[in-house]
C-alpha cells in the first residue's frame, strides 16, 4: 500500500477500534460479556495503539508532509461554494503526533482500569464508556472541519457525563457530571457563535486546518472583499475567533468555565487520569491549535489573558487544598493555562509539546494517586496519609518521577532535564517575547512572563508538598498505615510506562513533528499577526534551539526541598503559616476556591431557575389567563345574548311565546357544550372581518 | 399507478376505522388497527421507492377529480419534496402508536376507530394539492383527536379537550379568512381555468410551487396587493402557529399533553404539530413571500422567544410530561426561525427538526408514559433511581432526552444546527432587507444560549428520575414487556440513524426547496 494511504487507513481503524469495542460492550448482555469487557476493550485499544504508532513510524519516512486529507459530504448546503459540510479525516504531523499520545495513554488507562474497577456491579458498562469516550477523543483529533470537530466535541461532553457520572447513585457524582455538561455547553454556545459567523461569511467552507488549502484563503478572500486585510482584520474575525476559543474555554477548564473540573474528581480515579491528561482538557487546546492562523491579534490577547488568569489562579488553589486528587486538578487547571497562555502568546509548538509531556506526566500523577486512595480504603485527604512510600514503593517513585517532570527539573545551569522542562520552558521564553512585543499594553505586557515564571516555582512548591504529605514521614492514620498495600500488577505497570515517557518525552519526535506542524511559520499566516517584529522572533525557528534561562539554576531545587521540608512532618507548619494575620485571608480564599462555586450557584443558577420559575408563573396564570378570560367573557356575552333572546325578542313575539320560550330552552340546553357556542361566534366574526378587509382591499386605490 | 396508491393511502386508515366499529371484540380491533397502519406504512414505502426512481423534483403522482363544482374546488392530491419525509414519518409512527395503545382498555373500538381516522386527516394534510381540501383534512384531523383527548385523558380532559379544539379552530378561521380572501380577489382571473385552490402550479415551465391564484395576486396592482398580502400573512401565520405552536399562542399545548393518554401525546407532538411548519412551508410563505420578507424580524423575534420561553417553563415543570411538551414549544420555535430567516440553510434546518422532533419528542413521551402506567404518578421529584432499576429503559432514556437536547449523532442535532448557522447566514446573505447585521447576531447568539438551557433542564430532570437509588415503591413495578422495548429500541434506532445519515431526508427534499427558495426570491 502507498505509504499515505497507509497512514490514512490505520488512523481510521485506530478510531474505529474503541468504537467497535464499546458497540459490543454495550449491546452485549451482562451475562455474555462481563469480566472480558476489560479484556476486549484493553487489548482493541492496544490494537489502535499500534496502529497509530505505526502510522506515527511511517510519517517519519514521508517525503511529502503534506497533510492527508478526505471530505466526506456530511449535510448538504445547496448554493454555498463547498456544497456541503463535510466529515472526514485530516491527518498532518500534529495529528499523527497526538493520535500515538491519546491512543496510548488511553490504552494504559484502559489497563488501569481492569484492576482499579474490579469488582465494581458495573464493571462492563465502565469499559463501553471509556472506549466511546477515546472514540469521542479521536474524532476531535482526526477532524477535517469545524462542523466534525464540533461533533465529536459534544460526544466528548456525553461520555464525560457519563463517566463523571458513572456512580449515579451518589450525590455528588450526579451533581458534578451535571455541572461539567452544563459548564462545557456554556462554552459550546460560544462556539456555536464563532461557527455560525464562520459559516456565514465563508458559506460552509470551514475545512481545517485552516491553512494549507482550508478555510484561511476563505477568510482572506473574504476579509479583503470587506476592504481590510489581514494585517487590520474585521470585528467579526476576533469575533468569530474568541466564539471559537469560548468552546476550549469550557473543555479545556480555563477561568471563568473552570470550576467543573475539580469537581470532575467524583469520577472513578481511570476517569480522572484520562479526562485530565489525553482528553477532554486536551480538546481544547488542540482546537485552539487548529484554528490558530485565523485568530487575530486582539484574540490571541484574550486568549493570552484567559491562559494567565487560569494558570495563576489555579496554581494558588492547589498550594492550599489537602484532597490529594483536588490538588492534581488544580495543578491541571494551571498547566492547561500555560499552554493557553503559549498559544495566545504564540509559543504554538511549545505549547502543544507540553500538552503531550503534561498528559503522560499527569496521568501517571493520577494514576498514582488512584492507587493511594485504593489503598487507603478510599480516603482522599492527605492529612491521613503520611509514610505510604514504604508501603508502596513503586507508586512512590513514579509520583516522585512525575513530581519532577511537572516541576520542569533540569542539571542546574545546563539545558538537560526532563520533558516538562522543556515544554514549560519553550512556551516562558515565547511570553517574554510576546510580552515584549506587546507595547501597546505598556509594562502591563511584562505580567505574561512573570506569571508563568513565578508559578513554575510555585508548582515545584505544592508538588512537593503532595508527595511528602503522602509518602514521607511518619504514618498520621495507624489504621490506614496498617492496610495500606502495593496495587496488582495492571495497575502498577501502567504508572510505570507513563513514568518512563515522562522522561524521555522529549527525547521523542514529538516535537519535530508539531514544528513541522505550526501554520506557515513566519510566513503569509501568522505573518498579519501585530506587531509584526516582536513577534518573529518567536517565530523564528532558530529560537526553538534556545531557552527562557529562566527555569535553569538552583531555584526549583530550593523550592522542592522547602516544601519537603515544611509537609514532611504534616500540616502543622503549614497551619501556623495559614493563621498569620493577612495570610489568612488570602488562605481562606484560596481554600474556598475564591467563591466562584459560590458565585455562579446563587447569581448564575439561582438567577436562571428564579427566572424559570416566574415565567412559568406567567405562562400560568398570564397567558393562560388571558386564555380563560376570553372564554369565560364569551360564555357570559352567550348567556346575554339567550338572555336577549328569551325576554326582549321572545317579549316582542308574544304572540309565539310558549313556542318559542320551549324552542328557546331546547337550544339553550343543546349549547350547554361550549364548543358550539365558540363556533357560531367565530364563524360570525370571521364572516365580518373577512368582508371587511375584502371591502377595504377592494375600496382602497 | 402510483397515484392510485397515494389514495388509497390516505383512506386505507378509513376503511380501518369503519372495520374497528364492526369487528366484534377488542382485540380484533387493536389487530384491525395495526395491519391497517402496517399496510399505509407498505404503501407509502411503495411511494418513497417509486418517488426516488424520478429525477423530476415537482409534485408527483398527481390525482385532480373536479369535486364542488360551484367553488372550483377539487380532490387533487399528489406529493413533492415537502411532504414525502413527513408522510414517511406520520406512517411510520402510526404503527408505534397502534402498538404503545395496545393496553388502552375503555372503549377500544372507538378509540381505535378514531385513531386511524386521525390517520387519515393527517395524511390527507400532508397530501392535498388543493387549498380546499387541505383545510378540510386539517379539520378533519382536529375532531378526532378531540375525543381521543377528551375522553380517554386524565383528570382535566374536558379542559384541555375544549382548550384544544378552539385554539385550532380559531386558527382554522384565521386561514378561512385568507382563503375566502383569496377566492374573491382573484376569481376572475383564475376562476375560468377551474384553478383557484391549486396550491401547485399546473404550468410546465413555471415554478411548480407559485399556483396560479398567488400569480394573480402577484398581477394585481401594488396597494390592493401589498394590502391584502401583509394581512394574509399574519393570519396564514397565526393559524400555523397556532399549531405549531409557537408561544405566546401555545397554552393549548402544555394543557393537551398532560392530559391525553401516552400514545396520543406521542402522535401530538411526532406528527400534529408538524402540520403548522409544514403548512407554513407550503402556504404562508410561497404565497406571501414579500410580506415573510418584510415581516421577517418580527417572526424571527418571536420564533427566538419561544426558543427562551420554552426552555425557561419547562425548566420550572415539577410535571414530568409536562416538562417534555414545554420543551416541544422551545423545539418548534426551532422550526419557526429557520423558516422565519428566509435562507436556505434556515429552511432545510426548520424542516429537518420537524423530522428530528418527530422521532425524539415520540420517543420521549413514551419514555414517560412507560413509567406513568406504573407509577401513577408524574411528580419529578419523587422518582429516582430508574438507571438502576431498569438499566436498559435508562439507555434508552439517554438516546430519546438527549436526541431532544441535540446532541450530534442523535436526530435533533442536525436541524437545531442548521437553523442557528442560517440564522447567521441571514446576516452575510442580506436577503432580508436592510436589516443590521448586530439584528442576526443577537437573535443568533440569543437562540445558541438555549442550548445551555436545554442542556440544563433535561439534565435536571435525568438527575432527579434516573439517577441515584432505587425507591421502595419500584419493587411493585411490572417489568417492561417486549413489546415496549421495541418501540423504545425503533424510536432509538431512528434517532441515530437520522442523526447520521441527514442525506436520507434531503435526498428527498432537496428540489422542491430549491423551487420554494426561487419563490421566495433566493437563490439556491
Amino acid at each position: 500500500m502507498e505509504p499515505r494511504q497507509l497512514i490514512e487507513t490505520l488512523a481510521v481503524a485506530a478510531l474505529f477500534a474503541p468504537l467497535f469495542s464499546a458497540a459490543c460492550i454495550i449491546l452485549a448482555t451482562r451475562r455474555v460479556m462481563f469480566k472480558s469487557a476489560g479484556v476486549l476493550a484493553t487489548g482493541v485499544m492496544a490494537g489502535g495503539f499500534v496502529c497509530s504508532v505505526v502510522a506515527l513510524v511511517t510519517w517519519l519516512g514521508l517525503d511529502d508532509t503534506s497533510p492527508i486529507v478526505t471530505n466526506i459530504g456530511w449535510i448538504p448546503i445547496p448554493g454555498s461554494e463547498a456544497g456541503w459540510l463535510y466529515l472526514g479525516v485530516l491527518i498532518d504531523s500534529l495529528t499523527v503526533a497526538i493520535l500515538a499520545m491519546v491512543t496510548g495513554i488511553s490504552m494504559l488507562v484502559h489497563l488501569y482500569s481492569i484492576g482499579y474497577m474490579d469488582g465494581d456491579p458495573r464493571y462492563n458498562r465502565f469499559f463501553g464508556y471509556l472506549s466511546l469516550f477515546t472514540f469521542s477523543m479521536l474524532g476531535i483529533v482526526l477532524a477535517n472541519s469545524l462542523l466534525m470537530l464540533f461533533v465529536f466535541w459534544e460526544l466528548v461532553g456525553l461520555t464525560s457525563y457519563l463517566l463523571i457520572g458513572f456512580w449515579f447513585e451518589k450525590r455528588g457524582p450526579q451533581l458534578a457530571c451535571k455541572k461539567a455538561f452544563v459548564m462545557n455547553r456554556i462554552g459550546d454556545m460560544g462556539f456555536l457563535v464563532g461557527f455560525g459567523i464562520l459559516f456565514a461569511k465563508l458559506g460552509g467552507n470551514i475545512l481545517l486546518p485552516a491553512v494549507h488549502g482550508g478555510m484561511f484563503d476563505a477568510i482572506r478572500a473574504a476579509v479583503e472583499a470587506e476592504g481590510y486585510s489581514m494585517a487590520n482584520p474585521p470585528m467579526w474575525l476576533t469575533m468569530a475567533g474568541i466564539g471559537v476559543f469560548f468552546g476550549a474555554i469550557g473543555k479545556s477548564a480555563q477561568f471563568p468555565l473552570h470550576t467543573w473540573l475539580p469537581d470532575a474528581m467524583e469520577g472513578p480515579t481511570p476517569v480522572s487520569s484520562i479526562v485530565h491528561s489525553a482528553t477532554m482538557v486536551a480538546a481544547g487546546v488542540y482546537l485552539t491549535a487548529r484554528i490558530y492562523p485565523i485568530l487575530t491579534p486582539g484574540a490571541h490577547l484574550f486568549i493570552a489573558t484567559i491562559g494567565l488568569i487560569t494558570l495563576v489562579m489555579a496554581a494558588c488553589m492547589a498550594l492550599v487544598m489537602t484532597d490529594i486528587k483536588r490538588v492534581l486538578a488544580y495543578s491541571t487547571l494551571s498547566q492547561l493555562g500555560y499552554m493557553v497562555l503559549g498559544l495566545g502568546a504564540g509559543a504554538y509548538s511549545f505549547a502543544l509539546f507540553h500538552l503531550i509531556t503534561h498528559a503522560f506526566f499527569k496521568c501517571c500523577l493520577f494514576q498514582c494517586s488512584g492507587s493511594v486512595i485504593h489503598a487507603a480504603h478510599h480516603q482522599q485527604d492527605m492529612r491521613y496519609y503520611g509514610g505510604l512510600g514504604r508501603k508502596m514503593p513503586i507508586t512512590m517513585i513514579c509520583y516522585g518521577i512525575c513530581t519532577l517532570a511537572i516541576a520542569g527539573a533540569s542539571l542546574p545551569f545546563t539545558s538537560i532535564g526532563i520533558s516538562g522542562f522543556y515544554s514549560k520552558d519553550g512556551i516562558i521564553a515565547g511570553t517574554v517575547n510576546y510580552g515584549v512585543a506587546m507595547q501597546s499594553l505598556g509594562s502591563w505586557g511584562n505580567l505574561f512572563w512573570i506569571g508563568p515564571t513565578v508559578v513554575a516555582y510555585i508548582t515545584v512548591f505544592y508538588m512537593a508538598r503532595s508527595f511528602a504529605l503522602t509518602f514521607l514521614g511518619e504514618p498520621r492514620d495507624k489504621h490506614l498505615h496498617e492496610h495500606a498495600h502495593e496495587v496488582p500488577w495492571t495497575m502498577t505497570l501502567p504508572q510505570v510506562c507513563l513514568a518512563i515517557m515522562a522522561v524521555i518525552a522529549a527525547t521523542l519526535p514529538f516535537l519535530k513533528l508539531i514544528e513541522v506542524s505550526e501554520p506557515a511559520i513566519g510566513g503569509e499566516a501568522v505573518a498579519w499577526m501585530q506587531p509584526t517584529e516582536a513577534l518573529g522572533d518567536a517565530h523564528n525557528p532558530g529560537m526553538h534551539a534556545t531557552h527562557a534561562y529562566l527555569l535553569h539554576g538552583l531555584g526549583w531545587i530550593i523550592m522542592l526541598v522547602l516544601g519537603v521540608v515544611m509537609y514532611r512532618p504534616g500540616m502543622k507548619y503549614a497551619e501556623k503559616i495559614a493563621a498569620i494575620p493577612g495570610i489568612n485571608l488570602l488562605y481562606h480564599w484560596a481554600h474556598n476556591k475564591f467563591f466562584f462555586d459560590e458565585l455562579y450557584d446563587t447569581i448564575a443558577v439561582g438567577v436562571c431557575k428564579l427566572a424559570a420559575t416566574i415565567i412559568a408563573l406567567i405562562d400560568k396564570y398570564l397567558v393562560d389567563g388571558m386564555v380563560n378570560l376570553a372564554g369565560w367573557v364569551t360564555r357570559q356575552l352567550a348567556d346575554a345574548v339567550g338572555l336577549f333572546d328569551q325576554r326582549v325578542v321572545d317579549g316582542a313575539v308574544n304572540g309565539a311565546a310558549a313556542m318559542a320560550t320551549s324552542g328557546g330552552q331546547i337550544l339553550r340546553s343543546t349549547q350547554t357544550g361550549r364548543v358550539r357556542a365558540y363556533v357560531l361566534f367565530l364563524f360570525a366574526s370571521a364572516t365580518v372581518v373577512t368582508l371587511v378587509v375584502v371591502t377595504v382591499v377592494l375600496v382602497s386605490p | 399507478m402510483e397515484a392510485s396508491l397515494l389514495n388509497w393511502m390516505i383512506f386505507t386508515p378509513t376503511i380501518g376505522a369503519l372495520l374497528c366499529l364492526i369487528v366484534p371484540g377488542k382485540q380484533q380491533a387493536r389487530w384491525v388497527a395495526l395491519i391497517s397502519s402496517i399496510v399505509t406504512f407498505l404503501f407509502s414505502v411503495e411511494l418513497v421507492i417509486a418517488y426516488y426512481g424520478l429525477s423530476a423534483g415537482g409534485v408527483q403522482f398527481e390525482t385532480a377529480v373536479p369535486w364542488i363544482a360551484g367553488i372550483n374546488a377539487f380532490y387533487r392530491t399528489g406529493v413533492d419534496g415537502l411532504s414525502m419525509p413527513l408522510v414517511l414519518l406520520s406512517t411510520a409512527l402510526s404503527i408505534l402508536i397502534v402498538l404503545a395503545s395496545w393496553r388502552i382498555e375503555k372503549a377500544t373500538k372507538a378509540f381505535m376507530a378514531l385513531y386511524l381516522l386521525l390517520l387519515t386527516g393527517m395524511l390527507g394534510v400532508f397530501l392535498s394539492l388543493d387549498m380546499f381540501l387541505f383545510y378540510v383534512f386539517f379539520e378533519i384531523s382536529l375532531l378526532p383527536m378531540y375525543f381521543l383527548i377528551g375522553i380517554w385523558g386524565g383528570p382535566r380532559k374536558e379542559y384541555a379537550a375544549i382548550k384544544f379544539f378552539l385554539f385550532t379552530l380559531a386558527g382554522s378561521i384565521c386561514l378561512l379568512i385568507v382563503m375566502l380572501g383569496l377566492f374573491f380577489l382573484t376569481g376572475k382571473a383564475v376562476g375560468a381555468s377551474g384553478n383557484t385552490w391549486v396550491m401547485v402550479s399546473s404550468d410546465p415551465g413555471t415554478l411548480t410551487l407559485q399556483s396560479e391564484a398567488v400569480r394573480a395576486l402577484f398581477a394585481m396592482d401594488d396597494g390592493a396587493y401589498w394590502g391584502f398580502a401583509q394581512w394574509a400573512f399574519w393570519l396564514t401565520l397565526i393559524a400555523f402557529a397556532i399549531k405549531l405552536p409557537m408561544a405566546p399562542l401555545h397554552t393549548w399545548l402544555p394543557d393537551a399533553h398532560v392530559e391525553a393518554p401516552t400514545p396520543i401525546s406521542m402522535i401530538l407532538a411526532g406528527v400534529l404539530l408538524k402540520m403548522g411548519g409544514y403548512a407554513l412551508m407550503r402556504i404562508t410563505y410561497p404565497f406571501f413571500p414579500d410580506a415573510a420578507r418584510y415581516f421577517w424580524v418580527a417572526v424571527a423575534v418571536l420564533a427566538v422567544f419561544g426558543i427562551l420561553y420554552g426552555a425557561m417553563c419547562a425548566m420550572a415543570q415539577t410535571d414530568w410530561k409536562k416538562l417534555v411538551a414545554y420543551s416541544s414549544v422551545s423545539h418548534m420555535g426551532y422550526v419557526t426561525l429557520g423558516i422565519a430567516v428566509m435562507t436556505r440553510t434556515g429552511f432545510d434546518g426548520a424542516y429537518y427538526q420537524m423530522i428530528g422532533h418527530g422521532i425524539s419528542s415520540a420517543m420521549m413521551f413514551f419514555l414517560v408514559g412507560v413509567v406513568y402506567e406504573r407509577a401513577h404518578h408524574r411528580d419529578l421529584d419523587r422518582f429516582g433511581g430508574l438507571w438502576l432499576k431498569w438499566p436498559g429503559y435508562g439507555g434508552w432514556s439517554l438516546i430519546g432526552f438527549f436526541a431532544g437536547m441535540g446532541l450530534p449523532g442523535l436526530c435533533g442535532f442536525i436541524g437545531e444546527i442548521m437553523v442557528l448557522l442560517g440564522t447567521f447566514e441571514a446576516a452575510a446573505i442580506g436577503n432580508v432587507g436592510a436589516t443590521s447585521q448586530a439584528t442576526v447576531y443577537t437573535l443568533g447568539i440569543l437562540a445558541a444560549s438555549a442550548v445551555v438551557l436545554t442542556a440544563g433542564y433535561i439534565l435536571w430532570m435525568f438527575q432527579r428520575v434516573y439517577m441515584g437509588n432505587e425507591k421502595p415503591e419500584y419493587g411493585e413495578f411490572a417489568a417492561l414487556t417486549g413489546r415496549e422495548y421495541f418501540i423504545m429500541g425503533t424510536l432509538g434506532i431512528a434517532a441515530l440513524v437520522f442523526g447520521i445519515l441527514p442525506i436520507l431526508v434531503f435526498n428527498l427534499t432537496d428540489p422542491t426547496f430549491t423551487s420554494i427558495m426561487a419563490i421566495l426570491g433566493i437563490g439556491g
